[in-house]
C-alpha cells in the first residue's frame, strides 16, 4: 500500500517533470554548455546578472501569463511600463503635476495605480466594449507610448531618490531584493491561482468561455480582472526597473509584452489559454535570459541573437499550438 | 389504462404502415420510371449514432420531391452526402445512371447538385447580381463583364417574374428574398438538382407564396427539386412523392397524393416505446415557476405557462422553434421586452444567468462539450466547478473535499472514468453528460433545465439519464426537459408544453400526450 503511494508519487514528480518543469531541464542543459564555452559563466556574479534581468521582465511577464491563462493578449505592457515609470519619476523629483517632489513612496503608489488604471482601460475595451484584446492594446500601447514622450520631452531622467533604490539595488543577504520581490510574486500567484475561487475560475474561463459561463462565472468580470492586475503589475515591475537603472528612458520597459509572451509559452501557458502553471512563467523568462546572457558570454552578435529570439518564440508557439491541437 | 392506449395506437400503426410500403412497392415494380438520381444503400455513422443505415430511393426526373422526417431522422446527413460534405460508408449516388463520388462539395456542384441551405450564406455587401454569379463571373479580356452580368442576372429575375433590383445590396434584402437569391445563385450552375432544406422555416404567408411559384417554375424548367420542409401542408402542395426517413432507415417513397397528414405523421414518428423510458411518478407540489405574457421581439411571443414543484415539465417543438431562447431569457441570458416570471411566489426578472443560478437554478445545456464542460479540465474540477462553495474552505480550495465529492458523485451517477483525475475530453458523451449533471446535482439546484439532455448519447447511457431524472423529482426537484425527441418527452414528461416559431401551440397531460397530437402542434 506505502509502497504504491511512493511509486504513484514518484511517477507524479516525473510526469511533472517532464511537463511543466521542461523548462527546468533546458536551463540547466543550457548551463552545461555556456559552462563549458565561457570561463565566467557559472559565477555568482553572472547568475545574479541573469536574476537581475529576470526580475524585471519576469515581473511584468506574470501579468501577461494570467491574461494568457484566459486566452487574451496584451500589447501594451511594455509601454505601460515605460509610461508609469515616466510619470513616476517625474513625480518623484516633481516635474509634473506639483512642483513639489512627492515622497518617492506616494509617487510609486501613484505610478502603480496609473499603470492598473491602463489596464482597467484595456479590459473595458476588450470585456464590455468587445475590441478584439489584440487591437484594443495596440491603441492603448500607442497611447502610452505618446504620453510618456510628450511629459518627458524624450530625455532621460537620472539620479532617482535614494529611497527607492532599495528595492532594485538593495540586497537581502546575498539575494538582491529584486529577486526576493519576483519570487515572493510568483509564490502569491501561483498559490492564489491553484487555491482560490478566483484562480479556478480565470482557468475555467480560459478553458472555455461558454462553459464557464453556463457554470455561472462572470466572464466579463474575469476578462476585466486579469487587464487590471497585469496593469499593476507593470507598474510594479517599472517601479523595480527604475530603481534598478536609477534612470528613467523611454526605452524602459521595450518589448516586455513580448518578452512575456515568449516567456509564458517557454514555460508551458498555452497561447488558446487555460492551460499552464503561473510559476513557469518566471522559469521561462529566467530561461529566455540565461539564453541570451549565455550567446553573449560566447560572443554572438546581438543581431544574431534578435533572429534567434524570433525563431525560439515560433518554435515555443508551434510546440504549443501542436500539442493544444493534439488535445482536441 | 394509458399503457393499453399507446399499445394499441402503435398496432394501428404498424397495420398502416406495413400496408404503404405493399404498395409503394408494387407501384415500383410495375412501371420503370425516368429516375434522375437514385441513392443506393448508403450509410454513414458517426461515434455512437448510425446516422444513415443503408437507404435507398429515386428521384424522378423534373418532379418535387418531398424528403421528410422528424429531428434526427438523418435528412440533414443524407444532404450533406448527397452535396459531397460527407463522404457515405457505403452505397452509391446515380446521377442519370452514372455512379458519383463526391469528395468535396464543388464535385457535387460540378455534377449538377446544388443545395439551397437553410441559414443563407452570401456575400452580403455585394450586390444581387454579383452574388447570383459569385464563382462564376462572366469574364471579358481577363476582366469581370459587368453589364453581361446585369444582363443575364435580370433576364433570370424576369423569368421568375420576381421584384428584385440587381443592383441591390443583398445585406437590404430581406430574408425572403435573400433566399431567392440562393436560388437564382443555384440555378446560374446549371443545376440539375436542387435541394432546398427547409427554405420555408422563416418566411410570412405571403413570400410563401412566392417561394411557391418560383419552386414550380423552377419544376417546369426541368429542375428536379428536392424539398425538405417540416411543414406538411407544403409537402402536400408542392410535391408528386415523398421520402421518409426515420432514426436514420429510408422508411417509404411514395406518390405524396395517396398519403393523408395523419398518415405521414405516423410513417415519421412510429416507432415503439420500450422500456427505454422507466418513467416513476410521484406527488407533484404546487407551483414553483409561473411565466405569464413572455415577449421578445422576433423570437417569443406571448408566451405562459407554470411549472409545479417536482414535476417533469417537457417542452416540445421542432429546432427553431424558440424553446431555448424561452429558457434563456427565463434565466436572463436574454432580454425579453415583456412579460412576468414568478418563482416562488415572488416575481422576478434575472439580470444574469448568474444571478438565477444563485436563486436555485440550473441548466444543462444544449452543447454539452462547449457549453457543458471545460474539456481541458478533469472530472474532478468539473464536478466542483459549480460548487467551489462547497469546497472552499476559509478561501481556500482544499483538494480532500473536492476529491471527497468528485468520487461520490462519481460512484452514485456511476460515470465511467478511469480516475477522477482524468480530463472530461476523454471520455465518452453519456459520461459527459453524466458529469454535467453531477455538476448541478451536487449544486442542489431546486429547478433543473435540461436542453437536449440526450443527444448524441447511446440508447443505453440515455436510459441511465432517465432514471437520474427520477432521482432528482423523487429529491423534490422540479425538472425541465427541452427536447426534439418525442418519444423522450413523451416517455418521461408529467407535462408537456409545444411550441412553433415562438408561441405556444398546445399544452398536454402525460396521459393525452401522444406523438401525433404533438407532431399535430409542431407544424
Amino acid at each position: 500500500m506505502v509502497e504504491s503511494v511512493a511509486k504513484s508519487g514518484f511517477k507524479k514528480v516525473a510526469r511533472l517533470m517532464m511537463k511543466e518543469y521542461m523548462v527546468v531541464i533546458g536551463i540547466l542543459l543550457m548551463s552545461v554548455i555556456f559552462t563549458l564555452s565561457s570561463p565566467y559563466f557559472f559565477t555568482w556574479d553572472n547568475w545574479k546578472n541573469i536574476l537581475l534581468q529576470s526580475s524585471t521582465v519576469a515581473i511584468v511577464a506574470l501579468g501577461q501569463a494570467i491574461i494568457l491563462l484566459t486566452g487574451n493578449f496584451d500589447l501594451s505592457l511594455g509601454r505601460n511600463v515605460c509610461l508609469a515609470s515616466c510619470v513616476g519619476a517625474l513625480l518623484m523629483k516633481g516635474q509634473v503635476i506639483t512642483n513639489v517632489a512627492w515622497n518617492p513612496w506616494l509617487a510609486a503608489i501613484a505610478m502603480i495605480s496609473l499603470a492598473a488604471f491602463v489596464g482597467l482601460c484595456n479590459g473595458l475595451l476588450t470585456a464590455y466594449v468587445g475590441l478584439p484584446a489584440f487591437i484594443a492594446t495596440l491603441g492603448t500601447q500607442y497611447i502610452c507610448f505618446g504620453i510618456a514622450k510628450l511629459i518627458t520631452s524624450a530625455t532621460p531622467i537620472p539620479q532617482l531618490p535614494d529611497a527607492i533604490g532599495f528595492l532594485g539595488r538593495g540586497y537581502i543577504g546575498a539575494i538582491p531584493v529584486c529577486v526576493i520581490i519576483m519570487i515572493c510574486l510568483y509564490a502569491l500567484a501561483q498559490f492564489l491561482s491553484i487555491k482560490t475561487r478566483v484562480g479556478r475560475n480565470l482557468y475555467a474561463v480560459g478553458g472555455s468561455r461558454e462553459a464557464a459561463f453556463f457554470t455561472g462565472i462572470k466572464v466579463k468580470k474575469y476578462y476585466l480582472i486579469t487587464f487590471v492586475i497585469a496593469g499593476a503589475l507593470a507598474g510594479i515591475g517599472g517601479l523595480v526597473l527604475m530603481s534598478r537603472l536609477n534612470s528613467v528612458s523611454l526605452s524602459n520597459g521595450q518589448n516586455y509584452e513580448f518578452d512575456a509572451v515568449i516567456g509564458s509559452i517557454i514555460g508551458g501557458i498555452s497561447l488558446a489559454g487555460g492551460k499552464g502553471k503561473l510559476i513557469g512563467t518566471m522559469l521561462g523568462v529566467i530561461f529566455l535570459v540565461t539564453l541570451f546572457n549565455g550567446m553573449s558570454q560566447i560572443g554572438i552578435d546581438p543581431f544574431v541573437q534578435d533572429v534567434l529570439k524570433g525563431f525560439v518564440l515560433v518554435i515555443a508557439i508551434t510546440i504549443d499550438v501542436l500539442t493544444n491541437k493534439k488535445r482536441t | 389504462m394509458e399503457k393499453d392506449f399507446t399499445e394499441k395506437d402503435f398496432t394501428e400503426k404498424d397495420f398502416t404502415e406495413k400496408d404503404f410500403i405493399k404498395k409503394g412497392s408494387i407501384e415500383k415494380d410495375s412501371i420503370e420510371k425516368d429516375y434522375i438520381l437514385k441513392i443506393e444503400g448508403i450509410s454513414k455513422s458517426f461515434p455512437g449514432v448510425k446516422a444513415l443505415d443503408q437507404v435507398s430511393f429515386g428521384v424522378e426526373r423534373g418532379t418535387i420531391h418531398a424528403l421528410v422526417g422528424e429531428n434526427g431522422a438523418g435528412k440533414s446527413t443524407l444532404i450533406k452526402v448527397l452535396s459531397g460534405i460527407y463522404h457515405a460508408e457505403s452505397g452509391e449516388i446515380l446521377l442519370d445512371g452514372k455512379r458519383c463520388n463526391f469528395t468535396q462539395p464543388s464535385d457535387a456542384r460540378a455534377a449538377g447538385i446544388s443545395v439551397v441551405h437553410q441559414e443563407i450564406k452570401l456575400a452580403e455587401p455585394l450586390s444581387v447580381a454579383e452574388n447570383m454569379f459569385l464563382g462564376n463571373l462572366p469574364v471579358k479580356n481577363g476582366l469581370v463583364n459587368w453589364k453581361e452580368m446585369r444582363v443575364k442576372a435580370q433576364n433570370i429575375i424576369d423569368e421568375l417574374g420576381i421584384d428584385i433590383d440587381v443592383n441591390q445590396a443583398v445585406n437590404t434584402l430581406t430574408i425572403a428574398k435573400k433566399q431567392i437569391v440562393e436560388i437564382m445563385h443555384a440555378i446560374n450552375f446549371g443545376s440539375k438538382i436542387m435541394i432546398m432544406d427547409e427554405p420555408s422555416a422563416t418566411l410570412t404567408e405571403h413570400e410563401l407564396k412566392v417561394l411557391f411559384r418560383i419552386v414550380k417554375k423552377l419544376r417546369d424548367k426541368g429542375i428536379t427539386i428536392i424539398y425538405i420542409s417540416h411543414r406538411l401542408e407544403e409537402v402536400f402542395e408542392l410535391t408528386t412523392t415523398t421520402t421518409v426517413l426515420r432514426d436514420g432507415c429510408h422508411i417509404a417513397t411514395l406518390p405524396t397524393a395517396s398519403l393523408t397528414k395523419e398518415q405521414l405523421i405516423s410513417l415519421m414518428v412510429g416507432r415503439e416505446l420500450g422500456n427505454e423510458f422507466p418513467k416513476e411518478c410521484y406527488p407533484i407540489g404546487e407551483t414553483i415557476l409561473e411565466v405569464r405574457n413572455l415577449t421578445r421581439k422576433k423570437v417569443l411571443r406571448d408566451i405562459s405557462f407554470s411549472v409545479n414543484k417536482g414535476e417533469v415539465f417537457g417542452i416540445s417543438g421542432l429546432v427553431g422553434a424558440g424553446r431555448t431562447e424561452l429558457v434563456r431569457a427565463i434565466l436572463g441570458i436574454d432580454p425579453y421586452d415583456s412579460g412576468k416570471i414568478f418563482y416562488k411566489n415572488k416575481e422576478v426578472s434575472f439580470k444574469s444567468f448568474h444571478e438565477a443560478i444563485h436563486n436555485g437554478f440550473g441548466l444543462i445545456p444544449e452543447d454539452r462539450k462547449l457549453q457543458g464542460l471545460v474539456q481541458m479540465m478533469d472530472v474532478k474540477t468539473n464536478i466542483c466547478l459549480a460548487n467551489l462553495d462547497k469546497v472552499l474552505h476559509g478561501g481556500i480550495i482544499r483538494s480532500a473535499l473536492e476529491k471527497k465529492y468528485a468520487e461520490e458523485y462519481v460512484k452514485k451517477l456511476s460515470i465511467s472514468t478511469p480516475s477522477i483525475h482524468t480530463e472530461v475530453q476523454y471520455l465518452s458523451g453519456g459520461n459527459q453528460q453524466k458529469v454535467v449533471i453531477a455538476k448541478w446535482l451536487l449544486r442542489d439546484s431546486e429547478i433543473l433545465i435540461l436542453d437536449e439532455p440526450t443527444r448524441g448519447i447511446d440508447v443505453g447511457a440515455k436510459t441511465e439519464i432517465y432514471r437520474l431524472i427520477n432521482r432528482m423529482v423523487k429529491a423534490g426537484k422540479t425538472i425541465i426537459i427541452i427536447s426534439s425527441e418525442m418519444p423522450e418527452i413523451i416517455g418521461m414528461c408529467d407535462r408537456v408544453m409545444i411550441m412553433h416559431e415562438g408561441r405556444k401551440t398546445g399544452e398536454l397531460m402525460r396521459s393525452d400526450a401522444t406523438q401525433e397530437r404533438i407532431m399535430a402542434a409542431c407544424v
